[in-house]
């Protein structure tokens, strides 16, 4: 345990050096600042532009606060993805790479160790940048549009965040087991976007999914509960997050003593 | 002083087709230094990396004081090739970090951590960023990261090779003072670096064992007297002709020099003293000498 303390201070001392403790929730505070402000001035905007002719009249309906708030989850779901995976890939890989894995490893530090205290991490920055960002965008949301329910704004942004937790834990596994940083990302990005787009495809089949999860969670803001099997995927979220985990440390220690 | 530290049995070390470590074994003994000898690419650092643990032998067996294949990292300390760190820990950070993966107390690991960076001369650096360090003083950070932890056995690959001489210079008398303390396995190509420090060599050829001796053994068994002589004409004919002598042992010519290898000098020296005059050789120089361990090396290296 001991021992596991010191590699999970290290990966946060690294991280307060290096800024991502700062630039991540940041970007994440941003999107969600942004979304309920661009709803409300939306009609300013338009007519700032410029580009509509004389005396056409458009009638823009302002959005519900939930509806906003969906919406920024629809941010995190693009950017925020690409800020998590391209801030995470190296987060094994990079150690491999540069060869201070070799100090590290040869000391009697238990793979274990080693791969949650990076786990733990990750999971940690990503829900505290998630929900700093949707704290940020409920407050403007709450000041510009109108009211959500902090109890319904939990309970959606939990759901939402474990299939953040998910995508980064996929970014964990394939950091390592491959060696270069692009394909780490590549193919983080193309777990995200290709089981978003076979699960809204196939959606009779894939209520399984984790990324049905985004769908239960904008549900829940929206209609104040889940959409069907809603328990069935969150499930399947969970166990694969541990499958993947345990599946890093194994692989992890198996591919370290075997190359 | 005998006692066996590791045991080393058959080991193999296959990378796909390629054969890095091919049936290699031996022992390296209680605080002895032992020189891993080879030239670039026999497959030293393969066989570190699997003491070290880092690398699974394909077949064979790694004893470690007795105990068969189990965990034996904390008993070793390893000083990579080309260490890296993290750039952003000052020195003294990242000694205390590593001290403390090897299980001692924060208060332990920061006494260690003074200690060595006392011992390795990097005392003025310690609150400085690892990112600004030079080659030298990264080799000799990376030297007091692997003594962290008292290990019983410290390896050290290509400690010097790198190095520039004042570099070197230090780093062998560091070793010298480590040497008093444990035991050492250091992995060169040059020869002449361990001589300076080592009381054991094994020399690998392509992933094999080649030899292995105490330096004073391989200087008795090789090292032998020889004679060179340079002459002003071709005498290669003359001198290959010189092996009728009994104690002569072996002649390389070239052109105008050859090199006599002999097994008793006194009967050598005048036998061939007597063919130069009686053939009137036009000999400029002629010279008695011992045969270095380069040559023994080379001879090994080469066979």
């Amino acid at each position: 345990m001991r021992q596991w303390t010191v590699l999970f201070k290290k990966e946060w001392i690294e991280m307060t050096r290096n800024f991502k403790i700062l630039w991540i929730p940041l970007v994440f505070i941003l999107l969600g600042i942004m979304q309920p402000v661009t709803s409300y001035y939306l009609p300013e905007i338009i007519k700032a532009a410029g580009e509509l002719p004389e005396g056409a009249v458009f009638e823009i309906p302002m959005p519900t606060p939930q509806e906003v708030l969906v919406q920024t989850f629809g941010q995190y779901s693009q950017i925020g993805i690409l800020v998590l995976v391209l801030a995470f890939m190296g987060i094994v890989a990079a150690e491999k790479n540069s060869g201070v894995s070799d100090i590290i490893l040869v000391k009697p530090v238990s793979f274990a160790n080693y791969i949650t205290a990076k786990w733990v991490s990750v999971t940690i920055m990503t829900l505290g940048s998630f929900l700093l960002g949707i704290l940020a965008s409920w407050y403007y949301t709450g000041v510009l549009i109108g009211d959500v329910e902090f109890g319904e704004l939990l309970k959606g942004s939990l759901v939402y965040g474990t299939w953040l937790v998910f995508l980064v834990t996929v970014t964990l596994l394939l950091s390592s087991l491959f060696k270069s940083n692009i394909f780490v990302a590549g193919m983080s990005l193309l777990v995200a976007i290709g089981l978003s787009a076979l699960t809204s495809l196939l959606s009779k089949w894939m209520t399984w999914s984790p990324a049905r999860l985004s769908t239960h969670a904008s549900s829940l803001l929206l209609t104040g509960s889940p959409d069907k099997q809603f328990a069935l995927s969150l499930t399947v979220s969970l166990l694969l997050i541990l499958l993947l985990l345990v599946s890093s440390i194994y692989l992890f220690a198996k591919k370290e003593r075997a190359a | 002083m005998t006692e066996t530290l590791v045991s080393i049995e058959n080991l193999v070390k296959r990378f796909g087709k390629e054969t890095a470590v091919n049936d290699l074994s031996f022992d390296i003994k209680k605080g002895s230094c032992t020189a891993l000898l080879g030239p670039n690419g026999a497959g030293k650092t393969t066989t570190l990396r699997m003491l070290a643990g880092l690398l699974h032998p394909t077949s064979g067996k790694i004893a470690f004081d007795g105990m068969e294949n189990g965990d034996h990292r904390k008993y070793i300390g390893y000083l990579p090739q080309h260490p890296v760190f993290y750039n952003w820990m000052s020195a003294n950070e990242f000694l205390i970090y590593v001290g403390q993966l090897a299980h001692l107390s924060k208060k332990e690991s920061q006494q260690k951590a003074d200690e060595l960076l006392e011992l390795v001369g990097l005392i003025d650096a310690k609150k400085k960023r690892i990112g600004g360090f030079s080659g030298g003083m990264k080799q000799r950070l990376g030297i007091a990261q692997a003594m962290i932890h008292e290990p019983k056995l410290v390896m050290l690959d290509e400690p010097v090779s790198a190095l520039d001489p004042v570099g070197r210079r230090e780093v062998i008398e560091m070793m010298r003072e480590l040497k008093k303390k444990t035991t050492i396995l250091f992995s060169t190509h040059v020869l002449h670096d361990a001589e300076e420090v080592c009381d054991d060599i094994v020399i690998i050829r392509k992933g094999e064992l080649a030899l292995s001796d105490t330096l004073s053994g391989l200087r008795k068994k090789h090292q032998h007297d020889v004679i060179i002589i340079e002459a002003e004409t071709d005498i290669t004919t003359w001198a290959k002709g010189l092996t009728a002598i009994d104690s002569v042992h072996e002649v390389s010519v070239e052109r105008t020099n050859a090199t006599i290898v002999v097994s008793r000098l006194e009967p050598a020296r005048n036998a061939i003293l007597q063919d130069i005059l009686t053939k009137n050789i036009p000999v400029s120089t002629f010279k008695i000498g011992q045969s270095s361990l380069e040559d023994v090396f080379m001879k090994v290296v080469k066979a």
